[in-house]
């Protein structure tokens, strides 16, 4: 990731009411969506996703992920409409250790009482500017054909003039 | 697979590709060992990584020095590895970068962190002891080995793989080690324990087999009731997450020990699935309490315990030892996974150790089974517990992590 894409990760991670989802697909490929509670860009580029239950349907398929090289995505989604969308591979899970500690601290100062199964670090390889504004710009752009000819038709007032 | 294979990890991980290559690599570090390179050794540090010590089981090459206590992937689950002489081919672990690395025949296979040291063990009980001699720890558990000595070797019925009296005597002269411990001691060190945050998720037990008592075993029993007893004083709640790996015990016992402790799970191996084998490598379990009746005390203790807290464990692979077990690898998958069904069936789960031959053993001059039926073992284990749906979570790869079948239960949904 370069360092701009880096820098637009990190401040809409930081922007108040950012939603982050991970999505990975389940043993028989069905994409499954959680609410990650923390997501967070380490200066190596790799992402930090905290995930608070074993038992949970995403900590199984980030498993599998790893396990079968497999890519999974997080999508972050900011109050102002901002979206980026992520893929990635789930590379290291730490449960023990010193960075697991950091964030089992960190965590339960935020939420409570809460647990944490593991510190998942995900690698990514693609980004993606999913916002409307941009997608909505591409599809002007590099998709024509895809427009409704209502979005291009003169108003009432310009067929007028 | 007519007697043995012999495909290589490389082949093995290309056979099976709906098995992850992380469990593969795994079972056959387990199964061949491991030697830390000077440069490796050079890499651990006593006051941030856990160093060998208070195992209550030895190692291959016979010696008790300052090594990593154990590997971990990037998975999360642990290699509890067994250094092991150069001359039998183990993995290597070397650095790479300023980083520990698997290798084999020098070819870097994975990245592995040594585990890491928890803040009690740089700490000393109000009597003295060092408190890393009282109680050990695994990423996520905390180890009591309150008792080293097993009673079966009174007689000479010791289990032909094991070694844990003669480690005893190693851990007791050398690393001065208690034989015994005493219950407000190891309460002391896991009141300590207790203060690392997310450290620990388990507190496990397990000791030799006392056979005294006014039944056979009572002794045994009412000594984990009495640690388990001062344990548990920590606790907010009547039961904890622990597991105890004990004799087969009767079922007024086994209702003693729940009823009076916080235990949450039991286990008693078996060691080995087949009647003829098991009296032949396991004399003091033959003669004590026998085959069959500790199937069926595994049984009632899942009355007890529930289905999915109750277990027990082979020493895979002594089932192919010479000149008694088993001569083809595919007999043997069969006969142990038949017999393994049968117990999930009734409520228990078998997990396996992969069975390291060492040196004060019996049966330590023999060879372990070959990868690729550790890895079909480890896959039908796995497939028992999905099709009996027993969760495995007291002994996975987090409470434990020696056991690669209970690794691939982690994607169960239960």
């Amino acid at each position: 990731m370069d360092t701009l894409r880096g820098q637009e990760v990190r401040t809409l991670l930081a922007a108040p009411g950012t939603v982050g989802v991970i999505a990975a697909a389940d043993a028989g490929g069905t994409p499954r969506l959680s609410v990650s509670r923390h997501l967070e860009l380490l200066d190596d580029g790799r992402l930090v996703h905290l995930e608070l239950f074993e038992s949970s349907e995403t900590s199984r398929n980030l498993l599998r992920a790893l396990w079968f090289d497999r890519q999974v995505a997080v999508i972050l989604h900011g109050a102002n409409g901002h979206s980026l969308e992520l893929q990635g591979k789930p590379v290291k899970a730490h449960i023990s250790g010193p960075v697991f500690r950091h964030y089992y601290e960190a965590i339960r100062i935020r939420l409570g009482d809460v647990g944490l199964a593991a510190v998942w670090l995900i690698e990514p390889e693609a980004i993606r500017d999913d916002s409307l504004q941009t997608r909505r710009q591409t599809e002007k752009e590099l998709f024509p054909f895809h427009l409704h000819l209502d979005q291009l038709a003169k108003k009432e007032g310009h067929r007028h003039a | 697979m007519a007697g043995r294979s012999d495909l290589t990890f490389t082949e093995v991980v290309q056979k099976y590709p709906e098995l992850p290559r992380l469990v593969i690599l795994k079972t056959d570090v387990q199964r061949r060992g491991v030697h830390y390179t000077a440069s490796a050794l050079s890499a651990l540090d006593p006051d941030v990584h856990s160093i060998t010590g208070t195992h209550i089981f030895g190692t291959r090459d016979g010696k008790i020095d300052a090594r990593p206590e154990s590997l971990l992937l990037r998975d999360g689950t642990s290699i509890i590895t067994t250094p092991t002489p150069l001359d039998q081919h183990p993995y290597v672990v070397d650095l790479l970068d300023g980083r520990p690395f698997l290798l084999d025949d020098g070819k870097p296979l994975e990245e592995v962190d040594y585990w890491p040291r928890p803040d009690f063990y740089a700490k000393t009980t109000a009597s003295g002891v060092p408190m890393k001699n009282i109680v050990s720890s695994r990423p996520q558990r905390l180890n009591i080995f309150p008792y080293r000595y097993c009673t079966f070797w009174n007689n000479g019925k010791g289990c032909a793989f094991c070694d844990i009296v003669c480690q005893m005597k190693k851990g007791k002269n050398e690393l001065g080690i208690p034989p015994r411990l005493e219950a407000a001691e190891v309460a002391e060190v896991v009141g300590e324990a207790l203060k690392e945050p997310g450290r620990f998720s388990a507190v496990f037990l397990t000791s030799g087999s006392i056979t005294a008592g006014v039944q056979p075993f009572d002794d045994e029993v009412d000594y984990y009731i009495e640690i388990l007893h001062e344990v548990g004083k920590h606790f907010t709640t009547p039961k904890y997450p622990s597991q105890l790996i004990a004799t087969a015990f009767t079922k007024a016992q086994l209702e003693r020990l729940y009823h009076k402790t916080g235990l949450m799970s039991y286990t008693a191996d078996i060691e080995v699935l087949d009647e003829g084998l098991f009296n032949r490598y396991c004399p003091g379990k033959a003669e004590w309490i026998g085959y069959r009746e500790w199937k069926r005390r595994l049984v009632d203790a899942v009355e007890i315990f529930g289905r999915g807290r109750v277990s027990t464990a082979i020493v895979a692979g002594i089932e192919l030892a010479k000149p008694h077990g088993f001569t083809s690898e595919d007999e043997a998958l069969a006969h142990v996974l038949d017999e393994a069904e049968e117990l999930a069936d009734k409520g228990v789960s078998t997990v396996f150790i992969v069975w390291s031959p060492r040196p004060d053993t019996t049966l330590g001059d023999q060879k372990n089974a070959s990868l690729e039926y550790y890895v079909r073992l480890a896959a039908g284990l796995h497939g028992l517990r999905e099709k009996y749906r027993l969760p495995i979570a007291f002994d996975d790869y987090r409470h434990c992590g020696n056991h690669p079948d209970t690794d691939l239960s982690r994607l169960l949904p239960f």
